[in-house]
Parts: C-alpha cells; structure tokens; sequence
C-alpha cells in the first residue's frame, strides 16, 4: 500500500496545503522547526487518528484555529481510497472512503504504518509503559477487534481500581462487587494475553534474522514476555484465564489492603536479549539501537504476513544516524516494495544511490515544495 | 450580554436542558418570543404539570402520574417475569416493540465506582425486597452493553443466583455518542445475539 496524496488545512504549522508522493522512497529535507516531523505526524494521524508524540488531539490544531483536518489518499488492494480526520472542539471524526467511522476499531487499519524516530529507542531503554505501548498499537493496527478488548480492560480496570480504593478504607468490605470486576477483567485480560503471545511469536520469527543480519551475524537477539502472573506462551486463552482467576482469587485480600490491582496485561513488559545479555541494563547504545532497528523492520514483515501488503514507513531523523552498513541494510529490506517517507537536515550522510532514485522536498515554514 | 432581564432568565431556563448551548438558548427564547401567546401558556403549564403529577412508581420505579403505574397494576400482564433496565426511556422503548408481556424494574443508573455510584445508589435494594414479596420466576436483565450495565447485571445475577429464579441477560441497543474510543463490531454482535442465560 502507498500514500498517493495528503492535503492538510489547519493542521500544525501548515495552513492550507497539498502534496502528492512518490510510490518508493521520499525525502523531506529542511531546517529545524519547519515542519519535517509535522508532516510525518500527520500520516501516523492518518493511520491512528491519534500522534506519535502527544495525546492531546487538540495541539494537532493551528494556533488560533477552530479545527484541522488532514485528509489523503491510500492505494491498496488495486484501488484508491480517500481518508480523512478531523479535529475540533468537538472532538475527532474519522472517515474512511466517506464514510465516518464511530468506532476507532473500525477506522485504524485503514492503512498501516511503522514509524522509526529518535525516541524509539525508548523502546528499548525506556519504562514498560513504552514497551506496552508498542505490541499494543502494533497488533491493534492489524487485528483492531485487540483495541476493543484493550479498551474494555482499561474500563474495567479503572472501575475496579475505584471500587478497591474504597473497599480499602470500608471496615467490612463486601467483595461481591469485586468478584463481578474481576470475572470482566480476566474476561479481557486473557484473550489480550494470548493475542500478545501470538504476536511474540511472529515478532521474534521476523526479528532475529533481521538482527543476525544486521550485528553481521555477532548478536543473537532474544525476546521474552515478562508477566505479572504466572503464564506463559504455550497456554491458550483458556489455561490463561484460568490462571488469572485463580491469582485474582488468592490475592483478594491483598488487592483491598493496597487498594489497586496489582497484577494484569497493564503490568506487564518485554524483555530483549543479545547474546543471552539483557540490552536494557547491559547493552551498548549500538546494541540497543540494532535492536530497536531490528524490532522496527520485523514489524514490516510481520504485517506483510497479517494483511499481505507492506505498511508505508516513517523514518523520522533517523536514516542520517545509522552507520553505513545499517543504512544499506535498511534499505534492502525496503527496497522497491515499501514506501518510506526519509526526514533528514541534509542528505550529508544519506546513501548517494538512495537520494538519486528518491523524490526529494524541500519544507520551509509549512510548506513542502517538490524539487524533482 | 445585555438582552431584557425576562429574556435572560429565559435564556438561562433553556441552557439547563441537555444538549443546549448558549447559543441554542439564546435562538429557543427569541423564537418563544414569536409564538402566540396561548401556546407558550400551554408549553409553560405542561413543563410545570409534567414535573407536578410525574413520580416514580414506588414498586417498579418507571416515571408515571399514578402510584403504582399501570404497567405494574396491569393484570393482563405477566408478574411472574421483571425485566430490569437502566433508564424510564428503556421502558419506553421496550414497549414500542409490543413484545414484552412483562413487568419492569427501573434502576435509574448503573454501578460505577468511579462515579461513586455504588448498588444502594440505585433501585438495586428496591428490586431485591420486591423479588422476596412476589412470585418472580424470572428475571431479564438489560441493562446497557457496555462495562458498567455489563457489571450491574453481573452483580445483580450473583445476589439473586442462590434464590433459583431463572436470569437472563438481553443487551438492548447500542452505546450512543460517536466517541471514536468506545464500542465496536462487537457490541454491535452481542446486541444482535440477544438474549443469554447467565
Ligand atoms: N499547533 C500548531 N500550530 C502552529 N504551529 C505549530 C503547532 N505545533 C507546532 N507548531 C510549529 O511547528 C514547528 C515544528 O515543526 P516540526 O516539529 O515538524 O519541526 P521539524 O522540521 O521536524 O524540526 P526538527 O528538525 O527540529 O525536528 C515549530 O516551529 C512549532 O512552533
Ligand atoms: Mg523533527
Ligand atoms: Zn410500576
């Protein structure tokens, strides 16, 4: 699948505008503040009707703006599709061929889109919330029935944490009320688990080559599922949710005493090895990026497989940090099947083959001009 | 803004409905002010009636001018089934269908902790005395489809499970509101599969 075109009105720094791109590489070069991740941005709008890198809708809006909307064009399966997402004070709405869809699980999907910035390496450094995060919106934008349930848990999961805090401070707590949140937090807990597990899986498959290849052949990379309770890959939903039921059960009393819910999907992490080392405390910053790289192109493969096109790539001030062998690396596995949009402050630094074949922009103060 | 004192009150009166702006207010009382005298006494003299002979009726809870309401003093309906919604507009909405032989149980809300809204804080107590004095034998329960309707009726059907009478869980409807956040395909599927034993 491509991006044909996007038009943005209001939206960041641009006012009103339009572009269309290239099927393969595209390259946006500009000063700093011009507008380079605001354009990257808006395709990860496009895709998850929410940013990369704030969750308030609202500073998606131009300054001084009643609305913004960014709207554009995918072509996959053989056909054009326009989308478009609008934000107000109203809230978001989201169309896909122009249709509004109510629901987020409806919407996303509508095209798929792996994003590599400077902050992904967060991913590998960062706190568990980044690493949820990740195998959250990834397998969302591929199997979206995952965002109801991921949705639904968040609800419960907030109800019971109120309904906890309160039987914390009552002097003979009922648990009736507990019980009935705990069966609906299990209820969505388990398939969230054995949907993550089975991601794990095709994550690793996809990753580990890509890491041989890129360490040249020096680093085995490892992935690890860290639960908060006491599952564990080879169970199905049904052993899963037996198991949490059975720790919800025994930790009852201890869940009241402190008043939240000490265990579940929302506590757990991922764990990355190299050569049997954990990356996050042991690793090199070169190790650690390898990884996140590795992570970041097993993510195109992965949902090559799950929906049988490639996802479009956002390589955000990134392509100019990599090291050569990295960069070629890179741009092999993309080569000629996904299309990838490349910010950079000048292409110093950027594979000469790379640039020559790309479609290359200019962006200053909101606007993108063509160059060839 | 400086509009008359009486327009402002009534501008004001309008803002306490729900889903009116100001600005709404502001175009509803300049229109009242256009209609002829005799249909704004009979608007005002409905609003207030209707506030004045409305209660709750004190076995089901459904808003009604007479206690007890005629679905509950109806005899040609069938006691022995209580169907528990959330809402008066539920009832409504149910009886459009022409369906139901029932009686009901009007909650008013849904638990939620979050909200401090805690079963006493509904009609759940109310339900629970009247499932003791009367010959119930079956309960529906259909209260919203979404986490807290879900929860409710699961914690309704966990007090009155030890008494044997027969519960069943039917989601009407579908969430309202376009929060892009909530629901999906699957509440839609779940609405359409009806009725379940719990
Ligand atoms: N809501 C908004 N309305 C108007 N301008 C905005 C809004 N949000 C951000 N900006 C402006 O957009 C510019 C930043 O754009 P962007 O983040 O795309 O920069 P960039 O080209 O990626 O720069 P860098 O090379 O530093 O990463 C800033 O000048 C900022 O003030
Ligand atoms: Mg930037
Ligand atoms: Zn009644």
């Amino acid at each position: 699948m491509y991006i044909e075109e996007i038009q943005l009105t209001n939206y960041r720094n641009y006012d009103h505008f339009s572009v269309s791109f290239d099927q393969s590489i595209n390259v946006i070069i500009g000063e700093n503040a011009q507008g380079k991740t605001n354009m990257m941005e808006a395709i990860y709008v496009l895709a998850f009707t929410k940013s990369h890198r704030t969750p308030r809708d609202k500073e998606l809006i131009k300054w001084d703006r009643e609305y913004g909307k960014i709207e554009g064009r995918v072509f996959r399966r053989n056909q054009s599709f326009p989308l478009e997402v609008v934000f107000s004070n109203k809230g978001k709405k989201a169309k896909f061929n122009h249709v509004e869809q109510k629901r987020l699980s409806e919407y996303i999907g509508a095209i798929n889109v792996v994003m590599f910035a400077p902050e992904d390496l967060n991913l590998v450094k960062g706190s568990p919330q980044e690493r949820r995060k990740f195998i959250d919106m990834e397998i969302g934008q591929t199997q979206p029935i995952y965002i109801y349930h991921l949705g639904q848990y968040q609800r419960i999961l907030k109800e019971r944490n109120a309904l906890l805090k309160d039987l914390q401070r009552s002097q003979e707590p009922d648990p009736t009320m507990l019980r009935v949140y705990t069966d609906q937090l299990v209820e969505h807990a388990s398939i969230l688990l054995e949907r993550r597990f089975i991601f794990l899986q095709k994550l690793r498959k996809w990753a580990q080559p890509i890491h041989e290849g890129i360490s040249r052949g020096h680093e085995t990379l490892n992935i690890d599922y860290d639960a908060s309770v006491n599952v564990s890959e080879d169970m199905d939903s049904e052993k899963i949710r037996l198991e949490l039921q059975n720790h919800f059960e025994r930790f009852e009393s201890k869940e009241i005493e402190r008043g939240t819910t000490l265990v579940g999907p929302h506590r757990d992490d991922l764990l990355f090895y190299v050569n049997g080392k954990n990356v996050q405390t042991f690793g090199s910053q070169g190790q650690q990026r390898t990884t996140a790289l590795s992570l970041k192109l097993a993510e195109i493969e992965l949902i090559y497989e799950e929906v049988g096109e490639y996802p479009i790539l956002l390589l955000d001030d990134v392509l100019s940090e990599l090291d050569d062998y990295r960069q070629s690396h890179l741009l092999n596995t993309i080569q000629g099947k996904v299309q990838t949009f490349v910010t950079t402050t000048s292409v110093d630094g950027i594979d000469h083959e790379t640039i020559s074949k790309a479609e290359i922009f200019t962006v200053h103060n909101g606007q993108l001009t063509e160059e060839r | 803004m400086y509009y008359p004192e009486p327009i402002s009150k009534l501008v004001d009166s309008f803002t306490k409905l729900p889903g009116i702006g100001p600005k709404t207010a502001v175009r509803l009382a300049f229109f009242v002010l256009n209609m002829k005298e005799d249909d704004v006494l009979d608007f005002a003299k409905n609003l207030a009636n209707a506030k004045r002979e409305l209660t709750h009726c004190s076995v089901c809870g459904h808003i009604t001018d007479k206690d007890p309401c005629r679905i509950c003093e109806d005899q040609e309906r069938d006691g022995t089934v209580i169907c528990v919604v959330q809402d008066p507009k539920d009832v409504i909405a149910m009886e459009k269908m022409k369906d139901y032989q029932g009686k009901y149980h009007v909650l008013h809300g849904a638990i939620s902790p979050m909200d401090g809204i805690g079963p006493e804080d509904i009609n759940v107590p109310s339900l629970i005395e009247r499932l003791k004095d009367e010959e119930v034998e079956e309960l529906i329960l259909a209260t919203n489809p979404n986490v807290e309707g879900e929860a409710t009726a699961m914690y309704i059907s966990r007090l009155v499970k030890p008494s044997g009478i027969k519960i069943s869980r039917i989601a009407h409807g579908l969430p309202v509101g376009g929060d892009l956040e909530y629901a999906d395909e699957v509440t839609l599927s779940k609405a359409l599969e009806g009725r379940r034993d719990l």
